[in-house]
């Protein structure tokens, strides 16, 4: 080949650092915020000049921030302020989550080990998971009057359903055979159940209580509003009341934030503690609903918002090593819902 | 199987073979299992109604007869079908809108900027409880019927999203290639390989949108309308006839469940009767 003067090589163009930052998927994130700010003034302004009839009360993002704030440094109209709001609703969420998954553990459990315990409660559990909460909400309400029990009642009924289908999954899906090899190795039956059974069941525990807190969330917020005189429900209900429509989105966001801050960070905090013992995969595991056989995506998201798929990862990992070691691993699949 | 002949040989008696003694065991199970399932229909039905006559005031916890009677003169006295096609409809409208509207936004988080974009939105969609959309609609927009239809679409778009971005991000890359080197037309490929491996998702997509979309439908019924369910709901709430409530939530609910269960699951069966169900 000849020698040319210059250097004919493709060369690679150095991107500019600051588009980069812009094409990235975090700008986009940034974006969104923006944008639903944007698209609120905008349709404030289109619809109090064109349709000034439209709606009732369209709040500005001013009104409501300023809400917000004052809430936030416990300034409120409202008879408690949001850190007492909130924190009556947990007191009552986490009473609810003992309950249910005490009781739904219990079932669960005899569901798993025995067909004729499955065929007695089985149709039953179908028929609670889908009656919507609002009907739970509106009969603990009228029957249990004001106060504690009505919602606790409604976290319960709410979350027990979850629980006992992932506990009976859990026991399906028990590692016999891992078991029954250690009691030939001579361990104990205790060790066995401890070390081997017990972390195969772990997963499918924490995801019921995945289930039983996100659900028992949205079941409680409904059974305030229609029977409490506190907490968050009822305060959302409060502003409603007082027509105050800044009130009502403000408390909205809190929720939102709420929920984002608990969901994400808390349970994904302490899953990472308790499954410390597992080498690869990350963490948030929500089991299917196997009698319903959708793919993983349908029933991870209708509770919380990961799409890691169950618990059968944890019990393969133990069988059969890491994820990356066996095949190529979709870790690639899910980046984009870490 | 075995070849060995199945039992030791006996000197009574005439020789069950190993076949027969699987169909008799399994002919057992089978009997037990229904006999469980009867006896749990009877003991919780029986159950509500002990509760109704003697642990609660019959008022507020009507037994299963009382509302079987109520539902009678409920269909007598011609309110069902009005309150069940309002409710219907707003579902309907409500569900397609946000089904168009999820798939959108789940083909667009193809993109990786746009996956960043609505990342936010899906999560605030999948974690908010149907109840804050209910209440925002019913504030800004009172009675009017768009506000049910926007919490509707609100409540129910994130979850299509991420089915259908599952479904694409899953499609085999390596069959379309195939296709594509083999010359096959675009409505061709589309049709042979995107669709069928679409259709799962989506049809999933469906099932729980649907069941997620007709609760959140009577939930905002219950605060701004003046028809279908969640109206009579509230109303019978109010005049404090529990009877009425829980019939019309029990009829609403056994024809939702008839719905999902008996309908989705049919089509799905037959429609993909050609998979293999791996059920994970």
């Amino acid at each position: 080949m000849t020698a040319l003067a210059h250097d004919t090589r493709p060369r690679r163009k150095r991107s500019n650092p600051a588009l980069r930052a812009l094409k990235s998927p975090l700008s986009g994130r940034i974006a969104f915020p923006l944008v639903c700010l944007a698209v609120w003034l905008v349709a404030i302004e289109i619809v109090t000049a064109v349709w000034p009839f439209a709606v009732d009360v369209l709040p500005r993002p001013s009104q409501v921030f300023s809400f917000m704030w004052d809430e936030l440094t416990g300034d409120t109209l409202a008879p408690y302020n949001l850190y007492e709001t909130f924190g009556i609703s947990l007191k009552r969420l986490g009473i609810g989550m003992a309950i249910a998954m005490g009781i739904g553990t219990v079932i669960g459990l005899a569901m798993g080990l025995s067909k004729s315990v499955n065929a007695f409660f089985n149709d039953w559990v179908v028929a609670i998971l889908a009656m919507p909460n609002l009907a739970w909400a509106l009969f603990c309400s009228l029957a249990f009057g004001f106060g504690d029990v009505g919602p606790i009642v409604t976290v319960v009924l709410t979350g027990i359903p979850f629980v006992i289908i992932n506990v009976r999954e859990g026991v399906r899906n028990a590692p016999t055979d891992l078991y029954d090899m250690a009691r030939a190795f001579g361990v104990s039956r205790s060790d066995s159940i401890r070390h081997v059974l017990l972390p195969s069941l772990m997963p499918f525990m924490f995801a019921a209580g995945r289930y039983a807190f996100a659900l028992g969330w949205k079941g409680l917020v409904v059974a305030e509003v229609f029977g409490g005189e506190d907490g968050a429900g009822w305060t959302i209900k409060f502003w409603y009341d007082a027509h105050r429509a800044h009130g009502v989105i403000g408390y909205a966001l809190f929720f939102v934030l709420f929920a984002l801050l608990f969901e994400k960070f808390l349970l994904d905090r302490l899953s990472a503690y308790f499954f410390r013992w597992r080498p690869a995969v990350s963490s948030t595991d929500v089991v299917e609903e196997l009698f319903e056989g959708p793919p993983s995506a349908a029933t991870t998201a209708s509770a919380v918002s990961d799409t890691t798929t169950a618990a059968q990862r944890s019990l393969t990992q133990v069988t059969a090593g890491p994820r990356s070691e066996r095949e190529g691993g979709d870790d690639t699949r899910r980046t984009h819902d870490g | 199987m075995t070849t060995v002949a199945a039992s030791p040989p006996t000197t009574d008696g005439p020789r069950v073979s190993e076949e027969d003694r699987v169909r008799a065991a399994r002919r057992r199970d089978r009997i037990r299992t229904i006999f469980w399932r009867l006896a749990g229909y009877a003991f919780f039905l029986g159950l509500w109604e002990f509760a109704s006559g003697r642990l609660m005031d019959e008022t507020l916890l009507p037994g299963p007869v009382d509302v079987f009677r109520t539902f009678g003169d409920l269909w007598a006295s011609g309110k069902v079908p009005g309150a069940f096609a309002d409710t219907l409809t707003r579902i309907g409208i409500g569900f397609a809108i946000a089904f168009v509207i999820g798939a959108a936004v789940g083909i667009l988080m193809q993109n990786r900027w746009l996956s960043g974009f609505f990342r936010d939105a899906v999560t605030i969609g999948v974690t908010t409880p149907g109840l804050i959309w209910a209440l925002i609609t019913a504030i800004i927009f009172g009675n009017r019927p768009w506000g049910p239809l926007i919490a509707i679409v609100l409540t129910t778009f994130a979850l299509i999203s991420v089915n259908v971005a599952e479904g694409i991000k899953a499609l085999p890359k390596d069959l379309i290639d195939m296709a594509k080197a083999f010359g096959v037309g675009v409505v061709r490929r589309n049709r042979q390989i995107v669709v069928p491996h679409l259709a799962p998702y989506l049809f999933t997509g469906v099932r729980f949108g649907f069941s997620i979309a007709w609760k959140v439908t009577v939930l905002t019924e219950v605060f701004a309308s003046s028809s279908g369910i969640g109206f009579e709901m509230r109303t019978a709430t109010q005049l404090f006839r529990m009877d009425e409530f829980l019939t019309w939530i029990l009829a609403f609910y056994v024809f939702a469940l008839f719905l999902e269960k008996v309908v989705l699951e049919v089509i799905e069966r037959r429609f993909f009767a050609w998979r293999d169900t791996i059920k994970s």
